[in-house]
């Protein structure tokens, strides 16, 4: 009997359909791969299985019952608990304090006083059992990356646990620290406990999983056995049905003088490492990569607001030596921020005033701002844009999600911006809206500017761009002319860089 | 049917934007009606102006520095050192101007610290400022060895405190001339607008091109400024300066900001909401001084006022959605 059915479940996000008429099943003690794009339901998935979400329609079946999960509590009862790729640990605490957290500490006999003793010998107990090797009364915050993720583990396990899942688990992960977790894995699977393993890494997923399912645009499309599963067969599933190569407007590009050329860039973090890229007037660059590849980080690498550990960044030919945002928008560099909220909008501020931000010297003398100025300019780029409200002094957190895009954008276009450095700019908006994006991105690529366009739908990247770049563990992993270019190309590209790249810097 | 509600909701917006205006008035009708002969007269009007005039300087500065979203708790602090070192200057026989400018100048530096101490390093504004409160007091100490400072101030120590212009003190004109300045530069100037935006979002707003560090650093440089002009015009006042004398303000300078936020302009500290903020705090301790209400009852209503101007605000809120 199956430990879990999947049947026929559909969950929908306003009008785009996240899960649609997914089901499969887990077996108990197998390790269950799940691959899929950047948004191809996985997340969803889980949600739903842990409770976070409800489905629209559509059963889980445990065990051989069907079962409804109204919350992670009842996830929890019932024997599933997510490890997810960030992290849910207190720093501070110790490892069995970890352990026992959200669970009823021992006491001793009185009732009020935490029996840390008895504590701390079913930490060890629980370590040995797994064959853990691990400190338990070293903080959190000293354990090392695949540490926590056993502690996590563990934690999982303090409670009957029955199907594990692991989320991107070996992300932050070296191999030989990978490893370590896969001998804990097979541990658990011996005793009986199920294992859903979400992963970008193919390699680790054929090694591990007895079975893979894959899910593309929120279907699941089969569920293979190891044997037959190769690389390739699973790359075709995972990309888009109908193989649609790149839509790129075949047009003869007019490609200018280049406005960035970035050269060995790298950041003291490690989250960028030795880029070279460049972006001409009149194009529009692509840059795709996995989550956690790295696109954003590079974007903010460019434009200022993160420190750069090495390489050299040129822009018209001049070397920009140490940039902030302020020196990036005073030289035409725009940055359209991935987190609207978060890192493009003042929500509580008007929409005239959120335009106006980067340019209010334009707007004012020494000292009073004119208003009026001010005023007609939000106005026309409400009209220019199409941005629905009631004005330009509506707030702007009162907005749909398309429009405060857009005057993010009106933003942008206000500084007169010679290069969009674009971070998911579609992201979240009405597909009108997103059309419109486009439509403005390629009349400014016209007009001779150039576009760095990261998104993490790759369909997306192939339609609008003119050349890419494919990024991997942080640096650059191949770079292609958007020329019958097919999403399966691309992502072979994103996911056999893997091994290599580790062993690199691993 | 549908008129009434229409016209519920905008008096329910009426009420949450101009609602602790119309609390403070109904205070001023209430102490009317209870003290007409004392409370209602003009000479009182007068005399609450110029007490208000202290509370509502040092609150313009914590305004200021809570609009970029941070926390200035050692303004009690700067204030006494204000006038501590205004005094001593006075005493050591500096010219009077000096002896007024000196300690802004001072202070300027102090805020400056602070900011740059709370940007440069990223230590959390509170921590920051209390450790500064807690320097100053002890600097306050060392200066004045404890006692208060007043012998040998000379006379016109005390013009810029006890100066009236038409039977109008001249601190009360100050007041309003700060008030008015500042709101100014919150509402009209480039920098004021960078300021909301910093409180409001600061990393949108580095995004945006704006300095975040240097416009936080001039925030708490004016604060503190405030706070110890608040200082010299408190001693200029008594024409004395005790090392403690500033450091109660600073609970009521925030308690005007919070009720300052709750008028106006919604959750957001601005100018003209902590001067009202000011005045009703400053309105209940007169009023409820000439009704012989203890000090410390004075204390538990100004509380209690603040709170429920807050939950007011809050329940309103929560009708909306």
């Amino acid at each position: 009997m199956a430990l879990l059915e999947v049947v026929r479940l559909y969950k929908t996000f306003g009008p785009h359909y996240a899960l649609s008429d997914v089901h499969f099943d887990i077996m108990p003690g197998e390790v269950h791969g799940l691959v899929g794009e950047n948004g191809a339901g996985k997340s969803t998935f889980i949600k739903i299985v842990t409770g976070v979400y409800a489905p629209d329609s559509g059963k889980l079946v445990w065990q051989g019952n069907p079962v409804a999960i109204p919350g992670p509590d009842a996830a929890r009862r019932l024997g599933i608990n997510v490890v997810h790729q960030d992290r849910h640990l207190i720093p501070s605490f110790t490892g069995y304090e970890n352990l026992f957290l959200g669970l009823d500490y021992p006491r001793k006999a009185a009732g009020m006083r935490v029996d840390w003793k008895a504590m701390r010998s079913r930490a060890k107990r629980m370590a040995e059992e797994f064959g853990v090797a691990l400190d338990m009364s070293k903080p959190a915050a000293h354990m090392s990356p695949p540490e926590k993720t056993m502690l996590e583990i563990l934690r999982a396990m303090m409670l009957d646990c029955k199907l594990l899942i692991l989320d991107e688990p070996t992300a932050s992960l070296t191999d030989r620290e990978a490893e370590r977790l896969f001998m804990l894995i097979r541990q658990l699977t011996e005793q009986g406990t199920a294992v859903l393993y979400v992963s970008h890494r193919m390699e680790e997923i054929l090694r591990l999983s007895d079975r893979i399912t894959v899910f593309q645009n929120g279907r699941s499309m089969a569920t293979v056995g190891r044997p037959e599963a190769s690389k390739d067969r699973l790359i075709t599933l995972m990309s888009s049905a109908g193989a649609m190569k790149s839509q790129a407007l075949v047009k003869a590009v007019q490609v200018g003088e280049p406005l960035l050329e970035a050269k060995g860039l790298s950041t003291t973090d490690g989250k960028v490492r030795d880029i070279d890229l460049t972006v001409r007037q009149g194009e529009i660059v692509g840059l795709f990569g996995l989550a956690g590849s790295g696109r954003t980080e590079l974007l903010e690498t460019l434009y200022g607001l993160r420190d750069k550990a090495g390489g050299e960044v040129r822009f018209r030919g001049r070397r920009v030596a140490a940039a902030s945002p302020r020196d990036s928008l005073d030289q035409g560099v725009v940055l359209i921020p991935e987190e609207r909220k978060r890192d493009a909008l003042v929500m509580d501020m008007t929409i005239r005033e959120n335009m106006t931000l980067p340019v209010l010297k334009r707007f004012s003398g020494w000292w009073k701002m004119r208003r009026k100025a001010e005023l007609a300019e939000a106005r026309r780029w409400m009209e220019d844009l199409k941005v629905k409200a009631a004005g330009p002094e509506q707030t702007v957190g009162e907005l749909s999600g398309g429009n405060q895009q857009k005057v993010v954008f009106a933003r942008a276009l206000l500084s007169s911006p010679v290069l969009f450095l674009c971070d998911e700019p579609t992201q979240a908006v009405d597909v009108m809206t997103r059309e419109e994006i486009h439509r403005l991105l390629r009349d400014q690529a016209d007009q001779g500017c150039g576009v760095l366009f990261v998104s993490s739908d790759l369909q997306e990247v192939l339609d609008i761009s003119d050349r890419l770049y494919v990024l991997h563990g942080s640096r650059i992993a191949a770079e292609l002319d958007n020329r019958d270019v097919t999403p399966e190309q691309v992502l072979a590209i994103c996911y056999s860089q893997g091994k290599e790249s580790e062993l690199r810097h691993g | 049917m549908v008129e009434t509600t229409r016209r519920g909701f905008a008096s329910i917006r009426f009420l949450r934007t101009y609602g602790t205006v119309v609390a403070g008035l109904l205070i001023v009708l209430v102490f009317a009606v209870l003290s007409p002969d004392s409370f209602a007269s003009l000479d009182n009007a007068i005399n609450i102006s110029r007490q208000i005039s202290f509370l509502v300087i040092i609150a313009l500065g914590a305004t200021l520095v809570m609009s970029v979203g941070e926390f200035d708790l050692s303004v009690g602090a700067v204030a006494s050192f204000g006038g501590v070192l205004s005094a001593k200057m006075a005493v050591a026989g500096y010219p009077i101007p000096i002896c007024m400018l000196a300690p802004l100048a001072a202070s300027l530096i102090i805020g400056f610290v602070n900011g740059w101490i709370v940007t440069r390093f990223r230590v959390l504004s509170f921590i920051t400022t209390l450790a500064m409160g807690t320097i100053l007091g002890g600097l306050n100490f060392k200066l004045t060895g404890g006692a208060t400072v007043f012998e040998n101030i000379p006379d016109s120590f005390r013009y810029l405190g006890q100066t009236e212009w038409g039977g109008l003190p001249l601190l009360s004109f100050l007041m309003l001339f700060m008030t008015v300045l500042f709101w100014y530069v919150m509402a009209h100037t480039p920098f004021g607008r960078k300021l909301y935006a910093i409180g409001g979002n600061e990393s949108a707003s580095r995004i945006a091109g704006v300095h975040v560090a240097r416009n936080k650093n001039a925030a708490f440089a004016l604060c503190a400024m405030l706070a110890a002009l608040t200082g010299v015009l408190m001693a200029s006042r008594l024409g004395s300066a005790h090392p403690t004398a500033g450091d109660g303000m600073f609970l009521s300078a925030y308690a005007a900001a919070f009720l300052g936020m709750t008028s106006f302009k919604e959750g957001i500290p601005n100018i003209w909401g902590t001067f009202v903020g000011a005045a009703i705090i400053g309105i209940l301790a007169n009023g409820l001084t000439i009704l012989e209400v203890p000090t410390y009852m004075q204390d538990v209503i100004t509380g209690c006022i603040v709170i429920s101007a807050v939950l007011s605000q809050k329940l309103g809120r929560e009708r909306k959605r």
